[in-house]
């Protein structure tokens, strides 16, 4: 065990359970005793977690993260994709993100990797929208089209 | 018997064939691909079955769970990377047979042992079962409630290396259940003011990104920019010898890898990674010749391949008849069931007969269908796929998590719950809190929740009620002695360390 990983880890489990039981207070009946039991009962394990990893005497290096770069890369590309959904539009953005991970990765096979992105697009779109006809929002880039148009 | 019959006519029709021919290929693939895992590839299917048929949507579950466990044992063979967990077993003897020229063997062998523990595993739960659902007529709310909270506290348990990280896991779940409107009084709970939480954390939201996101970060992390050479993926042909086949049947039979795996699937918490190597351990004492194990022995993969198979139907047997999932594919498909409005647990037998005895007609079908579709030639083809540089899918996956999490309500705010389950199931993963128990706490929470206050209305507000039934008290034992077998284990370990040896 990381000793220093597992006390955090104990603490936030106790306070999201002390915050859970705090909140349930304020709902009447039986609908705050059931939440308000769950939330203590956290507060006490994660408690726990921490009593046991005082009281023991192991203490084994665990890295959180194992490449942290290449981690920190996907989670941001990933965070603006999703924020560049509601502008652009999913097979937009899903076209430029395909293209933009490989590339902030490390991956220089630029045709490679717009072959792949076009295909793949050209897949989601069958899947998603002809087979399946879910409904997705109007690109915004053939909103633009048929504005200019 | 007219169950099973009603059962088979409806998963005959054209759309469950389809979904579980395609299903079980796409299962192989993914199984092949390592990274991708059977639960990843389920739960972003998931939001894609909304609009289908159930039986549809459980023939694409049953399909790709069976292939992908079969798929698992492609890259175990060629290039000892389990392409699952419960393929590392696989890998201590198809990887040496596949070095000294004998992978098509392998492979053929990993694919008829996976066939026949899967086959074998889905006769156990059409037998199983129905007998385990008749039992449950005789429950009440008290009992619902212990049986919520048994499969909880065993899963808790079972599942990761520390169990009170474990039960806190499922806690977490419980409470991450109570979000919303609470349906008995109306109240809303836990919703911070958002309108958009009345209805709670949306279950496949969150599970899509506790089990997708994760892969896909550390998929990142290996920054795989080439994938796989041809020559590292070229398959040379080895027949079988004369009596080369049969002689496995032992294997499968007798030395048990089907025998142990039905039992490790029914075990809640338990999941096919230990069906698999408790499998292969049985296989290798009971051998003649048991250090050839490890070096290429065929009996090695053939236990190994029919031992985690084995565990796929069996799991099905606790979630389908009690409603508690034996490992976290078996929680997808109770989730399937909520989707379309099912309600898992003991009444799903009584209230759904043909969903439930179709559902276990295509985990028999589909297993068939491994015989078929995972011979050496579809094997080739999938084991193509390898050459794919890692770092191409990983913009792929994230694709088909927002894509699928959008289409389910269609609000952009999902998005950002998903990722924000996908990066703390990554650091929970890290620090040793399993997720299982999260998802099925969300799952069987509300169950737990109304089947306690129901019991405590019927019995006027008295707690005994809970435990004086003989039924819910036999639960409620189980439940205890779950919880604290772990502690118990733990003094016996102390107090034999603290004796000093006699000499």
């Amino acid at each position: 065990m990381e000793k220093r990983q597992d006390i955090v880890v104990g603490l936030i489990f106790s306070g999201i359970g002390l915050g859970a039981a705090w909140m349930a207070t304020e709902y009447r009946g039986a609908s705050g005793n059931y939440p308000m039991a769950l939330g203590l009962i956290l507060m006490l394990l994660g408690a726990a977690v921490v009593i046991k990893v005082i009281r023991s005497a192991r203490n084994e290096p665990r890295p959180l993260i194992d490449a942290p770069a290449q981690m920190i890369i996907a989670t941001v590309v990933a965070a603006v994709y999703v924020a560049a959904v509601v502008p652009l539009v999913f097979y937009t953005a899903s076209f430029l993100v395909m293209l933009a991970m490989p590339l902030a990765l490390g991956f220089r096979r630029i045709v490679y990797a717009l072959v792949v992105a076009a295909v793949f697009i050209m897949l989601v779109y069958l899947v998603f929208s002809v087979l399946l006809d879910k409904p997705l929002p109007r690109e915004a880039i053939l909103s633009l089209l048929t504005a200019g148009g | 018997m007219d169950f099973y019959v009603n059962a088979f006519t409806q998963v005959m029709a054209f759309g469950p064939l389809t979904a579980m021919l395609g299903a079980t290929l796409l299962g192989v693939f993914i199984g092949a691909l390592p990274g991708l895992n059977p639960v990843m590839a389920i739960a972003l299917l998931l939001p894609l079955t909304y609009s289908m048929d159930p039986l549809v949507a459980l023939a694409m579950v049953a399909g790709i769970y069976n292939g992908s466990m079969y798929g698992g044992a492609i890259p175990a063979i060629l290039l000892r990377i389990p392409g699952t967990p419960a393929s590392i077993a696989t890998t201590f003897d198809g990887f040496p047979m596949a070095d000294r020229g004998e992978a098509s063997k392998a492979l053929k062998i990993a694919c008829w042992s996976s066939a026949i523990g899967g086959i074998a595993s889905a006769i156990a739960l059409m037998t199983m079962g129905p007998i385990l659902a008749r039992l449950t007529l005789f429950f009440g709310p008290a009992e619902y409630f212990w049986i919520a909270i048994f499969g909880m506290a065993s899963v808790g348990v079972m599942v990761g290396s520390d169990p009170i990280k474990g039960i806190m896991a499922a806690v977490l779940g419980l409470l991450i259940g109570t979000m919303g409107i609470d349906n008995l009084s109306g109240q809303a709970r836990f919703t911070f003011g958002q309108t958009w939480l009345l209805g709670g954390l949306d279950l496949i939201v969150v599970l899509v990104g506790l089990y997708a996101l994760p892969p896909v970060l550390q998929l990142a992390e290996k920054r795989d920019l080439m994938g796989l050479s041809a020559a590292q993926l070229k398959l040379a042909d080895a027949p079988f010898a004369k009596g080369e086949l049969r002689g496995l049947f032992p294997t499968w039979l007798r030395a048990s890898g089907i025998g142990i795996g039905i039992g490790v699937g029914i075990l809640p918490g338990a999941g096919g990674n230990i069906a698999a190597f408790l499998s292969y351990n049985a296989v290798k004492n009971a051998s003649d010749d048991p250090d050839s194990f490890g070096k290429g022995n065929p009996q090695g993969v053939a236990a190994a391949e029919c031992g985690n198979n084995a565990d796929n139907a069996a799991s099905m047997i606790p979630a389908l008849s009690l409603g508690i999932p034996g490992n976290v594919v078996a929680a997808l498909v109770l989730s399937a069931l909520t989707i379309h409005g099912l309600q898992p647990g003991p009444q799903l037998f009584h209230q759904n007969p043909t969903l439930v005895g179709g559902f276990m007609m295509e985990m028999l079908i589909t297993s068939v269908l491994i015989f078929a579709l995972g011979g050496a030639v579809a094997t080739r083809v999938f084991a193509q796929f390898q050459r794919l540089p890692g770092v191409l899918l990983v913009p792929a996956i994230l694709i088909l998590m927002c894509v699928g999490v959008y289409v389910i309500n269609g609000r952009m705010v999902d998005l950002w719950v998903m990722l924000g389950a996908g990066l703390a199931g990554y650091f929970l993963e890290k620090v040793n809190v399993p997720l299982a128990p999260i998802i099925l706490g969300m799952i069987l929470g509300p169950m737990a929740e109304q089947s306690i206050r129901r019991a405590l209305l019927i019995s006027r507000g008295d707690p005994t009620e809970l435990f004086t039934r003989p039924l819910s008290a036999v639960l409620a034992v189980l439940t205890l002695l779950i919880v604290i077998w772990p502690l118990i284990r733990v003094l016996r370990r102390r107090r034999s360390t603290d004796i000093p040896p006699t000499t």
